[in-house]
């Protein structure tokens, strides 16, 4: 390979090098920082930061509401993700088959995603959760099914329940078609040689079509831990005034501490706020770590 | 394919040029104009900057053609970033006020209209960073008391122009005391706390007077339930309001935050106010799907609906739901009622009467990165005084910050007397430290639901005290 010379090296890397290292290493490197110091408010100067070690991180692990974020936001991660990528994968799988109608079934499972979450979220709690004239109340009345129209949708016991439905609802979308573009990648004449060979079509999909769908499997759960690890939107939107316990996650948490919750005292942690953010990153990289460890994608043999 | 060296050097250059005329537009933006600086704030947060940008946009062309007109050498500009949406009735009345302001004296006020996240998030940040803003607003507590160290002491500047002889007396107080004994902070749209009824309901229910003592509220939940309507309801977003205010009302403010910042939940005070919320349950004198209520459920489908009779809220209740009820709803409010005295373990303890009110209000500032305070200060004067401060009353049915105007909007005029019968100035509050915060709310919507013992709620608060 020919060797660049280093002003043509600057030139090309220079600018996205400075870009990377203000927007990118910077915020990470000062992040880290915070978190071991007491300040109140995210500018406040250096020179207010009081060092604290690690009392932010052993305070927050301490702390029930973080636990209960942490766990929140588990379960999350855990429910969320078997349903959404089951049901995504098996939308996908008859997708890909010759149904009838099937860019129209794809375009109107693929339709909540581009609606805003904010749209999306009034029409559930709203709608379809209301306890006196909502759609499931009234679809189980009319069904005869007295305790489940009675069901109060959105309180404390059923409210976390009620927020994966309808966030599922919103994302099943986007991961049916990334599961659908790996399955019309895959060539055609290996499913038609198992056929010949005399697999069923199930025992096609089974043997030929999941394996080969290692790889978008691990992007899919990649990309679903990195959502969830940002969870934020749908849970303001479920917690109508402030966090609420049943559907806080960390970044709720984080965003109280730092901006404080409005009570009647400045109760602003900012750096506590950051420790939040180094916790979700360890979390998030562990769950990495793991994929690339039980996901091999070369174990497959074509 | 090989490139030759002089087309190489060519491309270099032509990726080069953005990035130095980027580099030199970023220059310009920290010590230019202040359009460009408050076009700069859009990267605060995705839900702000597509409205930033236009507003941006907006504040460039207007300045091109003041700057045109020659207005711009003449009279200046004041930015002001504004915690209201451009839509709301706040925003049209002081947009109005502005441009009479831009009239009267040439000066352009640069109006940022950020929303309620966009200042709470965004404010602090952006004075730091140099943004040229010279006034903001948000609720009065928030901006004294967080965004304190950016105001700057007017305290000169409302002797010289003797504000304070027609303001509200107990808010300023309350804004100095929030501010650490020194003003910095100009309330304006002043509400209060009220139980707001529907006279019609009353009327039915053969309810004749306003209750006063806890006893003579429990009765008119009765007669409510038994007139075939729901006596109490709320949202979630409102759940904390009849809690503060019990409580506030059983021990006072100051044991009352002393309970709530150092979770003394084990408090017989907190017991008495779980019993009693309990047996209102118990008694069905709440919605029965109060544990299941987002806003604005409640306030809309049931009060405004006219299944329930009563709802705690600030006096911009009337304003939130008059559009679904209409003009014919009649509506009542009376204080939060008396409570018998209790014993608490909170040294100052004590139950207190109606004279103890709140009011609250948006408060508006001007930043110490100012370089025009007293005209800055003259705009505050003619949003919260006068005509301008009747503008605000009357548009967003608020009660209007200047003591000399008389008038207030009809659908207030039922929360006069207890406005009037205050004395003492209180600011209820109950809902824990914030990692109690959503603990406490979660299990007072319980108790309302009556799907939690009293005794079941005290345990649960201590068990999550860490």
């Amino acid at each position: 390979m020919k060797k660049q010379k280093p002003l043509t090296l600057l030139i090309f890397l220079g600018p996205m090098l400075l870009i990377f290292l203000g927007l990118n290493v910077y915020p990470i490197v000062k992040t880290v920082a915070m978190s071991f110091f007491h300040i109140k408010g995210i500018t406040d100067p250096v020179s207010k930061w009081k060092f604290t070690g690690l009392w932010n991180y052993n305070k927050l692990l301490h702390t029930s509401l973080f636990q209960r974020s942490l766990l929140n936001m588990g379960k999350i991660w855990l429910y969320g993700g078997l349903a959404i990528i089951t049901l995504s994968l098996l939308f996908a799988v008859m997708l890909t088959r010759n149904i009838r109608f099937k860019r129209f079934f794809k375009t109107v499972i693929y339709l909540p995603y581009i609606v805003s979450a904010v749209a999306l979220s009034a029409m559930w709690l709203q709608y379809v959760y209301n306890p006196q004239f909502g759609l499931l109340k009234k679809l189980f009345t009319a069904l005869h099914l007295d305790g489940l129209a009675s069901t109060p949708w959105t309180d404390a016991d059923h409210k976390f329940m009620s927020m994966m439905v309808a966030y599922c609802f919103g994302m099943i979308g986007y991961f049916m078609l990334i599961w659908f573009s790996g399955i019309t990648r895959i060539s055609p004449e290996l499913k038609e040689a198992a056929r010949i060979d005399g697999a069923s079509r199930l025992q096609a999909d089974r043997y030929i079509t999941l394996p080969l769908l290692k790889g978008i499997f691990k992007t899919i759960l990649t990309m679903w831990t990195i959502s969830v690890a940002g969870f934020f939107t749908w849970s303001q939107l479920f917690s109508t005034d402030g966090a609420e316990l049943s559907t806080i996650t960390p970044t709720v948490y984080m965003y109280s501490l730092i901006y404080g919750t409005g009570g009647t005292t400045d109760d602003r942690q900012a750096g506590m706020g950051a420790a939040v953010g180094i916790i979700l990153s360890i979390c998030t990289v562990i769950v990495f770590m793991l994929c690339n460890r039980l996901i091999k994608e070369e174990d497959l043999e074509m | 394919m090989k490139l030759s060296k002089n087309v190489m050097r060519w491309l270099c250059g032509a990726v080069a040029v953005p990035f130095l005329l980027a580099g030199c537009a970023n220059g310009d933006d920290g010590s230019g104009s202040s359009s460009q600086n408050t076009g700069s704030a859009g990267g605060f947060g995705e839900a702000q900057a597509g409205s930033q940008s236009s507003e941006s946009e907006k504040s460039e062309n207007s300045e091109s053609s003041t700057a045109d007109s020659g207005e711009e050498e003449k009279g200046g500009e004041i930015v002001y970033w504004s915690m209201w949406e451009s839509t709301e009735p706040q925003a049209i009345a002081i947009q109005q006020i502005a441009d009479e302001y831009e009239l009267e004296t040439g000066i352009k006020v640069n109006i940022e209209w950020k929303g309620r996240s966009g200042i709470t998030d965004g404010i602090i940040p952006a004075l730091d960073s140099g943004i040229h803003i010279d006034m903001f607003d948000q609720s009065l507590w928030r901006v004294a008391a967080i965004f304190g160290d950016h105001c700057l002491d007017i305290e000169d500047l409302v002797e010289k122009s003797g504000y304070a002889d027609t303001a509200n007396e107990f808010l300023l107080q309350y804004s100095r005391e929030t501010s650490e004994g020194v003003l910095k902070v100009i309330p304006y749209q002043i509400n209060t706390y009220c139980f707001w009824y529907n006279e019609d309901i009353f009327g039915e229910a053969g309810v004749t007077e306003k209750p006063k003592t806890w006893e003579e509220f429990l009765d008119v939940c009765r007669k409510v339930k038994d007139a075939g309507y729901i006596p109490v309801t709320t949202d979630d977003a409102y759940a904390l309001n009849m809690w503060n205010w019990h409580i506030g009302r059983l021990v006072g403010e100051e044991a009352e935050k002393k309970i709530s910042d150092e979770n003394l939940w084990d408090d017989p005070a907190v017991l008495k106010a779980a019993t009693d919320f309990a047996e209102m349950a118990s008694k069905g004198y709440f919605s029965p799907h109060i544990g299941s209520n987002v806003w604005p459920n409640g306030q809309n489908v049931e009060f405004g609906g006219g299944q329930a009779a009563m709802y705690l809220c600030a006096s911009y209740l009337p304003n939130e739901v008059s559009a679904i009820v209409g003009d014919e709803f009649r509506w009542g409010a009376f204080a939060y009622p008396e409570v018998e005295s209790v014993e608490s373990n909170v040294e100052g303890a004590f139950a207190n009467d109606l004279s103890y009110g709140n009011l609250s209000a948006q408060g508006i500032a001007i930043s110490t990165n100012t370089e025009m305070a007293e005209e800055t200060f003259a705009f505050i004067e003619k949003m919260t005084k006068g005509e301008g401060d009747l503008l605000i009353a009357r548009n967003c049915n608020g009660i209007p910050a200047d003591s000399t105007n008389k008038e207030w909007p009809d659908l207030l005029s039922s929360a006069r007397e207890a406005v009037e019968n205050i004395k003492v100035l209180v600011n209820y509050g109950a809902t824990g430290t914030a990692d109690m915060q959503p603990i406490v709310k979660e299990n007072v919507i319980k108790l309302y639901a009556g799907t939690i013992t009293p005794e079941d709620f005290v345990d649960t608060l201590m068990s999550a005290v860490d």
